[in-house]
């Protein structure tokens, strides 16, 4: 049976997330999270693996306690068990030290032979995750996958999409795939996993029950970046549509403004 | 139609006083879109001249001089009407409400708001969400006019629980055709005081007045909601299960219903297939989309466990939960872009909008199936199951426009018989227009068509607001 792990992330919905002009930080408080939307295209493509090769899927991710929101809602669409990384210490984690934490907590659950990840989450948008985790877990990486075509034989073949067109790879087991979400969207759940999803047990993991955890390689202290501030880009000058009442005056308005610009 | 005058040059500079040089526009400075509304197959009839207005004074002050001049006058808002209802069939002056945009303020204490006619629904909406509230109505067409609703008496995916548009009235600023300004109605919850000539004046479609003031109720927003959506096989099985939902005392929000070609025909628009083609490995014939609200989720969670019930005895696939926010997003996308989608991939297209009794759903339907396939014509549809809410669609790609023109009007014109022989109604909320004249003259019959001649000949006895529409035949005969 395979054993496949989906790593996902609960961010803030960053369509109403605003950042303090003052102090540059993301203002959080009271906005909505969610399924990073990429994590789901990977939870589906693991489901679909499921469905064609057996396999059982553990979902894990890392973040507060009500990021078991993001666990339920993956286990009502196809994932089997559910592993929650928590705790003060893990806060404030870059990627390495997040991927560090990730696979000491997977290997408290067995080895896996897939491991899928979204190609990047939509608020932090590294994309580094996945290559960390591949090197961690001893794993290959397949990168843009756009289908897994067989799995056998401790090995995969799969599609990937390039630039310049599509590439067919074999990789050995363990694989770390991320997918394109042309053939992954993510399906709804039905009622009754729904349901079920709602009282699943969910293993949780702390500082203090993940054998052989470094401390120093977590959190702040094993982030191997620091970001010193955010700002917004400059955006550039937004257009004007020049609707004066009648295309005449429409006309001179513009010219008006071309003369301004130095354009003419 | 009744004779009206030219616009001569000294009308125009009466007209171009009242709203000022840069809201008059004549010849090639009028916007083209104003010759005609969404459904072009209708006829492209251009205006000789065009004003932008801004207040109840100044549209009194052009109606005054059209009235007096005999100037036909055809009100517009967004132009998104799907029965050819804006356009200026005699020519004459478009009256366009689209800069009486505000919303003028907010009554908390009675939950109302009120607004000028050109306020976009979509605004509207977001803007009450700000303080807490829902303006109930929720036609599938986002960027129509408030006032444009009003006019149709459009009603929406939410009508099943809520109703339409005209339960959300409460009073109007009306202009009369000779330029008089009316108040009709008030900020109270009932009444029983003479004549509603409010209740008149919704769904008139801007022949009987111009409405440029309006009162709204609004409720307090739902604190949560959760959608299921429902598939089955085949499309009678699906129908059937929508008075099933409405038995159970469940109070759904809103049934929607969708055929699997409209499905197919929305994810390829939208590019995400958020409603599944199969489950299960059966294929999808047809599904209900059934949202609900309540105060906590638990609430919700014990309606969609009786909601799962009924659907199992009723034969559905499966039920699906769209709880998540990126989930209900897609889904509401997706539903909100069907008429989108089927003018997506489509050249030649013609609708109806009939409403038929619940429980007639499955007869209409298989009947207007057969009829395209008869007529070498591809049907679409879509629909408010809960309210009998039709949306149906003549689509080709390969016919000549006249010969598509003729194909339409023999199945129009079966359909139409139909629908009177299942106790339904010609439209449910795109109303009349010009387009479905002939077909509301056969539905009500002459002596009620005739009245309704003689009501619009009390408010607008020269007949210049938006002439050859809704009843205008029967001035006639």
């Amino acid at each position: 049976m395979l054993k496949i792990l989906v790593c996902v992330k609960q961010i803030p919905d960053i369509d109403l997330v605003k950042m303090d002009p003052e102090t540059g930080n993301l203002v959080r408080a009271g906005v909505p999270t969610l399924t990073n939307p990429l994590d789901l295209n990977a939870l589906e493509a693991a489901v679909q693996v499921k469905e064609s090769y057996g396999g059982e899927i553990t979902l894990i991710t890392m973040g507060p306690p009500m990021a078991e929101s993001t666990l339920r809602e993956c286990l009502a669409v196809g994932g089997d068990e559910a592993v929650l990384i928590t705790g003060r210490p893990f806060g404030g984690a870059d990627t390495l030290s997040t991927s560090y934490s990730i696979v000491k907590a997977a290997d408290m659950e067995g080895r896996f032979d897939l491991i899928f990840c979204g190609k990047e989450s939509q608020d932090g948008a590294t994309g580094q995750m996945a290559s960390q985790l591949a090197e961690r877990f001893d794993a290959s990486q397949v990168s843009c996958c756009l289908s897994i075509d067989e799995i056998g034989d401790g090995k995969l073949r799969a599609t990937r999409v390039l630039e310049t067109g599509r590439e067919i790879v074999e990789a050995t087991l363990p694989c770390l795939l991320t997918v394109e979400k042309d053939n992954f969207y993510g399906r709804l759940p039905s009622l009754k996993d729904y349901l079920a999803a709602k009282t699943a047990p969910i293993t949780t993991y702390t500082e203090n029950n993940i054998d052989g955890l470094d401390l120093n390689k977590i959190g702040v202290p094993g982030s191997g970046t620091i970001v010193p501030k955010i700002y917004p880009p400059e955006l550039p000058e937004p257009g004007r549509i020049i609707r004066t009442g009648s295309v005449k005056s429409d006309v001179a308005a513009l010219m008006d403004v071309l003369t301004e610009k130095g354009a003419l | 139609m009744a004779t009206y005058n030219k616009i001569t040059p000294e009308i125009a500079g009466q007209l171009k006083a009242v709203v000022g040089e840069k809201r008059f526009f004549m010849g090639e400075d009028i916007d083209p879109n104003y010759s005609h509304d969404e459904m072009p197959i209708y006829g492209k009839y251009l205006p000789e001249a065009a004003v932008d207005v801004e207040t109840t004074e100044e549209v009194s002050g052009i109606l005054k001089i059209c009235s007096a001049n005999k100037i036909p006058v055809t009100c517009r808002g967004a132009g998104t009407g799907l029965v050819g209802g804006c356009v200026p069939l005699a020519g004459g002056l478009v009256l366009c409400t689209r800069r009486m945009n505000k919303i003028l303020s907010y009554d908390m204490d009675n939950l109302v708001v009120r607004i000028q006619p050109g306020v976009l629904l979509k605004d509207l909406a977001a803007d009450a969400l700000t303080h807490g509230l829902m303006y109930p109505p929720d036609p599938g067409e986002k960027t129509a006019t408030v006032g444009g609703n009003i006019s149709t008496n459009a009603g929406g995916m939410r009508a099943v629980k809520y109703g339409v548009t005209r339960d959300y009235v409460l009073a109007l600023t009306v202009v009369l055709a000779d330029g008089r300004i009316i108040e009709l109605g008030k900020s109270v919850c009932k009444t029983s005081s003479g004549y509603s000539l409010l209740h008149l004046m919704i769904g008139s479609e801007g022949t009987l007045g111009i409405i440029t003031e309006m009162t709204m109720k609004l409720i307090p927003n739902p604190i949560c909601d959760v959608s299921c959506l429902v598939p089955f096989r085949d499309v009678e099985s699906c129908i059937h299960f929508v008075p099933k939902i409405k038995l159970a005392n469940l109070d759904p929000q809103s049934i929607e219903f969708m055929d699997a070609d409209i499905v197919t025909s929305s994810a390829a628009f939208t590019g995400n297939p958020i409603f599944p083609e199969t489950v299960k490995n059966e294929d999808v014939g047809a599904s209900i989309l059934v949202t609900f609200v309540g105060s906590d989720e638990d609430e919700l969670d014990q309606k969609m466990i009786r909601l799962g019930k009924i659907a199992e005895e009723a034969g559905a696939l499966d039920v699906l939960v769209v709880a998540t926010s990126s989930n209900k997003k897609a889904a509401w996308a997706a539903r909100s872009s069907f008429l989108t989608a089927i003018e997506a991939d489509t050249r030649l297209i013609d609708e109806m909008d009939v409403v038929v009794p619940v429980d007639k759903i499955p007869a209409f339907l298989i009947y207007i199936r057969r009829l395209g396939e008869e007529g070498g014509i591809r049907i679409r549809n879509f629909g408010h199951a809960g309210d009998g809410n039709l949306h149906i669609y003549c689509c080709s790609n390969d016919l000549e426009e006249e010969e598509f023109k003729r194909r339409v009007k023999i199945i129009m014109d079966k359909a139409y018989t139909k629908c009177a022989e299942l106790e339904g109604q010609v439209s449910g909320e795109h109303s009349i227009g010009h387009a479905k004249m002939v077909y509301l003259r056969e539905s009500v019959g002459e002596d009620v068509f005739r009245l309704m001649g003689e009501i619009k000949k009390v408010f607008d006895p020269d007949g210049i607001l938006n002439p050859g529409k809704v009843c205008d035949a029967a001035l006639r005969s």
